[in-house]
């Protein structure tokens, strides 16, 4: 049996799909709480179902994107290990990078041809050790940090009791802050990056972003204008969706 | 003496979430162990010492980071849940912060904090059901996800979902983010070898972002106080 057969045989399954079936229930568990809590303080539940359809459509694109990792690993590491990375604690870009800084300690390359047991086993735990610490910090620190903002413990109190404050605008501009990161980049790519104001670079993300977008607008058009309100839910995953079949037609 | 079912749900939640995030957290570290002595050959602590100096001191930062920026926005379930399950970037924070918007939930407020946890948690569901199903269809899925033609379409995810998510925002408050954009589109420009670094980019244009909102959010009430 090869490393690559061994990686992939029933006990990592077995190992892995445990560890994967336990965070499955941690979700159900927290999802039904809210649930429970979200009905025990009056809030209409056609929102929370909302909630949960939007999430759900939104999380498939990303998700299959997520999958596609899995694949891309798998032909160093086995399916069962980079299935159980990328569906607990793990992040698409983080893996492969982490992955290869650990072969490269070892003095291989990412692959499955030179990969060995204990080369496994040390990728396996440098990629768990690196990308710890959120989960750390959040049970050290998330309960104090948050009550120190004042926001997680907060009472349950209607919302026409509070006085409109700083805190959802920080949260927009936060986002707005870090949409504005990744539309930099990808205009920054397409001026510079085959030489200082070319215009030559690499033009896909930039393509697949604008297409998203005017899909977004499209979409916010007919559910505001046009009573269907219902589009709202699917549109994210809908505008990511016309934007990737611009990424495939620009074919980059 | 709590009574409160909402103060009693959210003591409960810490402990839960604290308690569940020790063990996933000891099951992740340990798997490593497990699957070695399992191989016969346990891990190499120095090598991954050397390779945590190289690569892991980068993502620790980053984690510090994330855990400062995203767990307000979050909420204390919907942390726990994030922080678990990872894909921070690229799906629940968009995702959360998608659901709290559709609903108009404040920060802050116990709404935000269940629709967050909702959100993370089918969000979190929907990945790792996707992920078993791919993963139990991999032989007859990989010909067509690895398509070469298709290739461009799962390379560019994430320009997908911040081009949506651009429209978004930036038509909120359209004047807030010509300065962020503009300031980040010139470092890019003139430094396209930050692309590598651009969630870390993030730090910088978010402040930036939220400078200009404190500002408009200060002149705004002294306007209203007048």
């Amino acid at each position: 049996m090869t490393i690559l057969e061994r990686l992939s045989s029933g006990t990592m399954y077995l190992i892995c799909g445990a560890i994967v079936a336990f965070v499955a229930v941690v979700c159900v568990v927290f999802m039904a709480r809210a649930w429970r809590a979200g009905k025990a303080i009056g809030m209409d539940t056609a929102r929370m179902k909302r909630t949960i359809t939007a999430s759900a459509t939104f999380s498939v694109l990303p998700s299959v994107g997520i999958l596609l990792g899995v694949i891309a690993l798998s032909g160093s590491l086995g399916i069962p290990w980079p299935w159980l990375r990328l569906s607990v604690i793990g992040a698409l870009h983080y893996e492969t990078q982490v992955a290869s800084a650990a072969a490269e300690q070892l003095g291989l390359t990412l692959s499955g041809e030179t990969m060995t047991a204990q080369a496994f086993s040390t990728i396996a735990l440098l990629m768990s050790v690196c990308i710890m610490w959120g989960m750390i910090l959040a049970t050290l620190f998330g309960k104090r940090y948050l009550k120190k903002l004042g926001g997680g413990d907060r009472k349950a109190a209607p919302e026409t009791e509070k006085k409109p404050g700083f805190g959802d605008r920080a949260m927009t501009a936060m986002f707005v802050g870090m949409v504005s990161a990744y539309i930099g980049s990808y205009l920054g790519a397409f001026i510079s990056g085959e030489g200082l104001l070319t215009f030559r670079g690499y033009w896909t993300p930039l393509v697949t972003a604008g297409v998203a977008a005017l899909a977004m607008a499209g979409f916010t058009w007919l559910s505001e204008k046009k009573n269907m309100a219902w589009l709202e839910s699917f549109s994210i995953a809908g505008s990511m969706l016309l934007g990737m079949i611009a990424a495939v037609l620009a074919g980059q | 003496m709590e009574k409160n079912p909402y103060d009693v749900y959210m003591r409960t939640t810490h402990r839960m979430g604290r308690i569940f995030s020790i063990l996933t957290l000891v099951l992740l570290v340990g798997a490593p162990f497990v699957i070695g002595g399992w191989l016969g050959a346990m891990p190499d602590l120095q090598a991954a010492a050397r390779g945590f100096l190289s690569v892991g001191l980068v993502w620790t930062v980053s984690s510090v980071v994330e855990f400062l920026v995203y767990t307000p926005m979050l909420g204390a379930g919907g942390s726990y849940l994030a922080f678990m399950t990872g894909n921070l970037i690229n799906m629940k924070i968009p995702c959360a912060m998608n659901a709290r918007e559709m609903v108009g939930a404040k920060t802050g407020t116990a709404e935000n904090e269940i629709i967050s946890t909702l959100s993370i948690a089918t969000s979190s569901l929907v990945t790792i059901v996707i992920l078993a199903l791919g993963v139990m269809l991999l032989t007859p899925l990989r010909p067509v996800l690895q398509d070469p033609a298709l290739q461009p379409a799962f390379a560019n995810v994430v320009p997908a979902l911040f081009g949506a998510m651009a429209y978004k925002y930036f038509r909120k408050d359209p004047k807030l983010a010509v300065i962020p954009l503009a300031v980040m589109t010139v470092l890019f420009t003139l430094a396209p070898s930050l692309t590598s670094s651009t969630s870390f980019m993030i730090i910088p244009a978010g402040a930036m972002a939220i400078g200009l909102s404190w500002l408009k959010f200060r002149r705004e009430n002294r306007e209203a106080g007048k």
